[in-house]
């Protein structure tokens, strides 16, 4: 069987060939099985973040291919990538990235609205997705009325509403105080443990010790892939 | 995704944003509604003077007749033409309806205490309408009222007995009847012409009714034109024949003016035969000018209407980039967000357009009312184009930005702020 998600040699190169040039990865090759959770560790410009949107093709690398479940995803059109991007991955980003003007149930409801489910199906799927953060009696609410560790619980409802394999989270504590943070990372451990993949993108090594595997990013290339010890939460 | 779903998120979108949604819509609102009541004042004008020339009749051909010979005190010795025009208009009757003098007389009339040498001009205060006023007096022949598009409403008409009889007879329009006689049926009454006895033989009936009424196209009297021996005035030049049909209209002027061309002596007069119908087209293509520069002006204000969403648009897509970000790495395809706003774009200027024709339609009766008093009604062409243009313009201009908004890739569009 092959492999979740299979990178070889993924270039990303900004203004190439221009005294400008920026290598934000740098040749970078990488496995995960199904069922990891791997956090990506780097400082800031060390092509942590353009690692993630790569691997939640949100962007194109320059060079390189990306398998994901043995599908080359150089290969796809952008609404098969919107299909990718809508069934096989769940986004957990660090600002929440809610939409205002939508009420937290019709936020978690988006990634099914996409998928094309029926409106009943669709709102049974997201309550039941609000139950599991604990905030099934507040659907009615808008984002802003809620605290930055509530909405991002919506944020991760959303991202398993429609129950994708491989849950991406960029730094999705960056902007919570540690209490809230540890709530975010313990959800992010059930997930897994449920049997989605995780990625955990972060530059915080306290953060990354709730992970498995971690994978160290320095100036573009994997510096270090290590499995741990896992501090449980 | 469909695209019930699309108009059910467009809506929350409108109601989210409430101040830029109503700008929208009311750049879309002047546009239209000004585009609508020009329109519709501009047929009003059209309706208006078509009115008053079916009132005085239509295939009208006009004929002038004229001499310069005077004699030694200076009072014209030209000939009357009548009697002749009127036999040839009768040996072409396939071409004609009836002939007439078209010359008006002035003389006092009076009946009782009433007189026209009294009569003032009154108007209605509030409609600014005339609602009394001296009658037109006219010299007629026995086809006057053919070729004036009256008929007879009581009475009977001048005869042909009466021209050459000089018969002191005289028929009224329906308002001068009133005038003179309220209630009392004139027929057969008596009234002094300059002094002289004359006989009331018919009424006309009115021309005009309703909210067209003119009080003076039904403010007159005709005399036979027989009479002018009586009450004096000058000799008649003008003449009126009524064609069968537009088509006769030609065959009628160059008859006539190849008849006239054999009777009238060049040396000492001369003629001219035209058509109304002349005037009208020529009236026609006055009013379709006035129309075309009015609705030069809308069209602007619609476009800069069109203008305003496409910058409101511009705006609104930029500010909702992230948005845009967020619904693709959710999986959201480049069409469903181009839709999206197709559909936002569409329903904000169809609201707009809804409120346009709804003011419109108002304004377009309002200004009937004060400048015609006429009913005007939106007129359905227009109603639909304004109103197609402006969810069009709406569309076209906001789905270029929700275009280019979409072909970003979604983290670069996640990143915007």
């Amino acid at each position: 069987m092959a492999k979740l998600v299979e990178l070889r040699d993924i270039y990303k190169i900004y203004s190439e060939g221009l005294e400008s040039e920026v290598r934000a990865l740098n040749g970078v090759s990488l496995d995960v099985d199904r069922g990891e959770f791997v956090a990506v560790v780097g400082q800031s410009g060390s092509g942590k973040s353009t690692m993630m949107n790569v691997l939640g093709c949100l962007d194109i690398p320059t060079y390189g291919t990306y398998r994901l479940d043995g599908v080359d995803v150089g290969t796809l059109s952008d609404n098969q990538l919107s299909k990718i991007r809508n069934r096989e991955i769940g986004f957990i980003f660090q600002q929440y990235n809610l939409i205002p003007g939508l009420n937290l149930a019709e936020n978690v409801e988006l990634p099914l609205i996409y998928t094309g489910m029926d409106p009943i199906d669709r709102r049974e799927r997201a309550l039941a997705a609000l139950e599991k953060v604990g905030l099934a009696d507040r659907y009615k609410r808008f984002p802003k009325q809620l605290s930055g560790g509530q909405q991002q619980r919506v944020a991760i409802a959303r991202a398993i509403s429609d129950e994708p394999p491989i849950i991406m989270a960029d730094e999705p504590t960056g902007a919570l105080d540690s209490r809230t943070g540890l709530e975010i990372l313990r959800f992010l451990q059930e997930l897994n443990k449920e049997g989605h993949t995780i990625f955990l993108i972060t530059h915080d090594n306290g953060i990354a010790a709730t992970a498995r595997r971690i994978v160290r990013l320095s100036d573009g290339r994997i510096i270090e892939d290590r499995t741990q010890e896992v501090d449980w939460i | 995704m469909n695209i019930f779903q699309s108009i059910k998120m467009a809506w929350r979108s409108i109601v989210t944003k409430k101040g830029r949604s109503v700008l929208t819509m009311l750049s879309i609102f002047i546009g239209i509604a000004s585009v609508m009541s020009i329109v519709s004042v501009m047929e009003g004008m059209k309706e208006f003077t078509r009115a008053q020339y079916a009132a005085m009749g239509t295939n009208l051909v006009t004929v002038s007749i004229y001499s310069w010979s005077y004699d030694e005190d200076g009072n014209n010795t030209g000939k009357d033409y009548f009697p002749e025009l009127y036999s040839y208009c009768e040996s072409i009757r396939e071409y004609v309806d009836g002939v007439t003098p078209n010359g008006y007389a002035s003389a006092t009339v009076s009946y009782g205490t009433k007189t026209t040498a009294n009569m003032e001009y009154q108007w209605d205060e509030q409609t600014g309408r005339t609602i009394s006023a001296p009658p037109r007096m006219s010299y007629g022949s026995d086809q006057y009222a053919v070729c004036n598009n009256l008929k007879i409403e009581r009475g009977r008409d001048i005869s042909y007995l009466d021209l050459e009889r000089y018969n002191p007879v005289m028929v009224l329009g329906a308002n001068t009847a009133k005038t003179f006689f309220g209630t009392m049926d004139p027929v057969g009454k008596i009234m002094q012409v300059n002094g002289q006895n004359f006989t009331v033989i018919g009424v006309y009936a009115p021309r005009t009714s309703g909210e067209n009424a003119d009080f003076m196209t039904d403010n007159i009297i005709v005399f036979p034109y027989t009479v002018r021996r009586l009450l004096g005035g000058e000799m008649m030049t003008e003449f009126i024949i009524k064609a069968k049909n537009s088509e006769s209209i030609n065959q009628v002027i160059s008859r006539v003016g190849g008849f006239l061309k054999g009777l009238v002596p060049e040396n000492t007069g001369g003629y001219s035969v035209y058509s109304e119908s002349t005037w009208q087209e020529s009236e026609n293509q006055y009013l379709t000018m006035i129309g075309l520069v009015l609705g030069g002006i809308a069209a602007i204000s619609l476009l800069v209407g069109g203008i305003g969403i496409m910058n409101i648009m511009l705006v609104t897509v930029t500010e909702r980039t992230r948005e845009i970000g967020i619904r693709r790495a959710i999986g959201a395809k480049r069409s469903s967000i181009v839709t999206q706003f197709l559909i936002e774009a569409g329903m904000l200027c169809g609201f707009g357009g809804i409120l346009g024709i709804a003011v419109g339609s108002v304004l377009s009766y309002v200004l009937g009312k004060l400048i015609f008093h006429m009913t005007l009604y939106p007129v359905l062409w227009v109603t639909l184009a304004a109103f197609g243009l402006s969810v069009f313009l709406g569309m076209v201009f906001g789905c270029y930005p929700a275009i280019k908004a979409s072909r970003l890739q979604p983290v670069e569009a996640l990143r915007s702020e």
